[in-house]
């Protein structure tokens, strides 16, 4: 990707063409979010252009090569030999797994995509306590000898564990009397007398809650949550999670061929020089190197938007990517795993993720790997409030820090047409960028006229072909 | 012994408008339509045939109209067997733009041996009465990159496609790589478990 492209000079009479036709959607960025929209509207009958200022997929939620990471964020250095070859690496610029359960994976069923990306389960998922690495215990003899806990805060975790398996909230007779529409998730917990320490572990390792607003929400979310890890985890066997083949940034390309091969036009290295409102301040198109495309409506992430106000900023992810020549020690040498460190641990607010790859997920070159320490800001110096995680893996060979605004919309979609998609936030995997999808894909569908409106219910997936 | 069965993916890169997608069609499904249209992408399509003792499934992926704007992402390169370099015989940028599509399919897909990658050309469109390219210009251009063999073909009239996509799978199947590197198990995600089934309660 963004290798500058040989001598073909682009047709400026084809490209002025397309510019010079009417849209129902123009989508700008091509990050995993706003590709999943394009090729929904495509399959749904839309006429879509998609425009990304960058010369290669993903926007934010890109994975680069190792000269693309560099030229980026290397500060003017060049990319050192014993790093090896540039091409063998693809860093994702946001860490996350998937779910193996979750909604990205029903996601790529509904939308058949599948077929373009090939995906392997993550080795093991560790948890932090008390200074030291544990796995999180996947097996009843793992969870026996697991240091975790002991023997009989395991009963009461077991007991815990039992109840949210067998709960169905159509079945009341699994309920046992509790009302979890209610229920705090806190007043659940309590029920079971469960230490402090487990609760952080069922809420931060299990739940994959990054802070601790959950307890205080009722109990039913909780009680998904720790579903869709058991039923994940159930999948493959190993962990509870699944990643593609040469990294995330497959993602927005299998969701653009998608919108592609249902007639989208797709130009990558667009600028975007303005979106077009009509007096009423309805967006009416986008101009782009002096000529202008029309729309009826404009779909895209947060950073097309900051010009116009669009947006606003509501916090801050620091990133800290590291290439190095060993596994995250204390992992038994995981080619692939996550750690999850609980706010608690380290007295703060929100986790701290490390998600280490290598060159079995064909994201690094033999030997190397590719371990990201992730979290919310809290303070006014971010990289130190990674330094518990960081000192967890041993000396790097090169460090790359990446700090992120956060921005979420702040206009009026019924008004301006248009439809903005959140930034990517901390969490560790894809369920609340899939739900924002969702989310957009609802308002979208809300102001069209109803014989146009198609509803996606995840939930419910028609049986497979 | 049952013959081993093989899968290859076939790229086919060119200029818009040259008749990729028209190729592929004809070659599986046996149709031409004049109303394609050159901005209307196309998926992959499969065909099952027999080359000498072995049963090969050729996956010949369309550029799904991404190349028109050159936004074509590396994950359409990955894993390439065989890549086809279609031009127009009566559109001469189409064939001077080969040269780049042949260095951009070498950047982008990374093949170990680019020298020896099996690439095959159709000069398309030889049905119609404009041409500008001739034969022997697209030889001398076939020869200088190491003998890629040349088709001269037509969608619209069914002419060369078959022997071109044999030569295609031959050449491919020849290339065969010796996997050396490690190679990953992959998991399949359409077998889903639900969640009777998946009631091995991890820590129960
Ligand atoms: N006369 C003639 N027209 C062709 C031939 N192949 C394709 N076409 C036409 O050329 C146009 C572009 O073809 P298409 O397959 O969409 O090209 P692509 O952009 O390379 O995929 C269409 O109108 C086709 O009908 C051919 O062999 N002969
Ligand atoms: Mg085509």
């Amino acid at each position: 990707m963004a290798l500058a492209r040989p001598g073909r000079t682009p047709d400026r009479s084809e490209s002025r063409a397309a510019m010079d036709d009417e849209y129902d959607v123009i989508v700008l960025g091509t990050g995993m979010k706003d590709t999943l929209l394009s090729g929904l509207m495509s399959v749904a009958g839309k006429k879509v252009l998609h425009m990304d200022r960058n010369s290669y997929y993903g926007g934010e939620s890109a994975s680069l090569n190792l000269n693309q990471m560099f030229e980026k964020y290397g500060n003017g250095e060049k990319p050192p030999a014993e790093l090896g070859s540039s091409r063998d690496y693809n860093i994702d610029l946001i860490p996350k797994f998937m779910m193996a359960s979750g909604k990205l994976v029903r996601m790529l069923l509904y939308s058949k995509t599948t077929h373009y990306l090939e995906f392997k389960q993550i080795d093991g998922s560790f948890v932090y306590n008390k200074g030291k690495v544990h796995k999180v215990p996947v097996t009843e003899t793992e969870a026996l000898a697991s240091g975790l806990m002991g023997l009989w805060e395991k009963r009461r975790f077991r007991n815990f564990l039992i109840y949210v398996q067998e709960y169905d909230a159509a079945n009341a007779s699994t309920h046992k009397g509790r009302d979890l529409s209610r229920l705090s998730s806190a007043d659940l917990i309590k029920d079971f007398g469960l230490q402090q320490e487990t609760v952080d572990f069922i809420g931060h390792a299990i739940a994959l809650n990054h802070n601790d607003e959950y307890l205080t929400k009722p109990a039913a979310e909780l009680v998904k949550r720790c579903q869709l890890y058991s039923l994940s985890l159930a999948q493959y066997g190993k962990s509870p999670y699944i990643y593609p083949l040469y990294g995330l940034g497959e993602l927005p390309q299998a969701f653009s061929r998608l919108s592609a091969v249902h007639g989208g036009v797709y130009m990558l290295n667009k600028k975007v020089d303005k979106i077009e409102y009509d007096e009423s301040g309805r967006v009416c198109g986008v101009t782009s190197e002096g000529e202008t495309a029309k729309c009826k409506m404009v779909i895209g992430d947060p950073s097309y938007f900051l010009a116009d106000g669009k947006v606003k900023q509501v916090g801050q992810v620091i990133r800290m990517v590291c290439i190095m020549s060993h596994p995250v020690p204390n992992t038994n040498n995981s080619d692939s795993c996550q750690i999850i460190i609980p706010q608690s641990q380290v007295g703060r607010q929100n986790d701290i993720y490390i998600t280490c790859l290598g060159a079995s997920n064909s994201v690094a070159p033999a030997g190397k790997y590719i371990v990201i320490v992730s979290s919310t800001v809290e303070t006014a110096e971010p990289v130190k409030e990674l330094s518990p995680a960081l000192k967890l893996l041993g000396k790097p060979d090169k460090i790359f820090a990446l700090l992120n605004n956060v921005y979420v919309p702040a206009n009026d979609f019924a008004k301006d047409g248009c439809f903005i998609t959140s930034s990517f936030d901390a969490s560790s995997h894809f369920e609340s960028s899939v739900n924002d999808v969702l989310a957009v894909y609802e308002q979208i569908m809300s102001t069209l006229p109803p014989e146009e409106r198609k509803l996606i219910d995840l939930d419910h997936l028609p049986a497979q072909e | 012994m049952a013959p081993k069965k093989v899968l290859l993916k076939v790229i086919i890169l060119g200029d818009s408008g040259v008749g990729k997608t028209s190729l592929m069609n004809r070659y599986v499904n046996q149709k031409f339509s004049n109303q394609y249209k050159a901005t209307i992408g196309a998926d992959f399509l499969t065909k099952e045939i027999q080359v000498d003792e072995r049963l090969v499934t050729m996956q010949i992926w369309d550029t799904a109209g991404q190349e028109r704007f050159q936004s074509l992402g590396v994950a359409f390169y990955r894993g390439a067997d065989s890549c086809v370099l279609v031009f127009d015989v009566n559109v001469a940028k189409t064939f001077e733009n080969l040269d780049s599509w042949r260095e951009e399919f070498l950047l982008q897909a990374g093949p170990r041996d680019p020298e020896a990658f099996p690439f095959v050309v159709l000069g398309n469109k030889v049905d119609l009465d404009a041409r500008i390219v001739s034969q022997k210009r697209a030889l001398s251009w076939c020869q200088s990159k190491n003998n890629i063999p040349f088709f001269e073909t037509s969608a619209k009239d069914n002419i060369n496609i078959e022997q071109a996509f044999e030569v295609i799978a031959r050449n491919a199947l020849a290339q065969e790589r010796v996997e050396d590197i490690y190679l990953p198990d992959t998991v399949d995600l359409s077998d889903q478990k639900d969640k009777q089934s998946a009631q091995n309660c991890a820590a129960c």
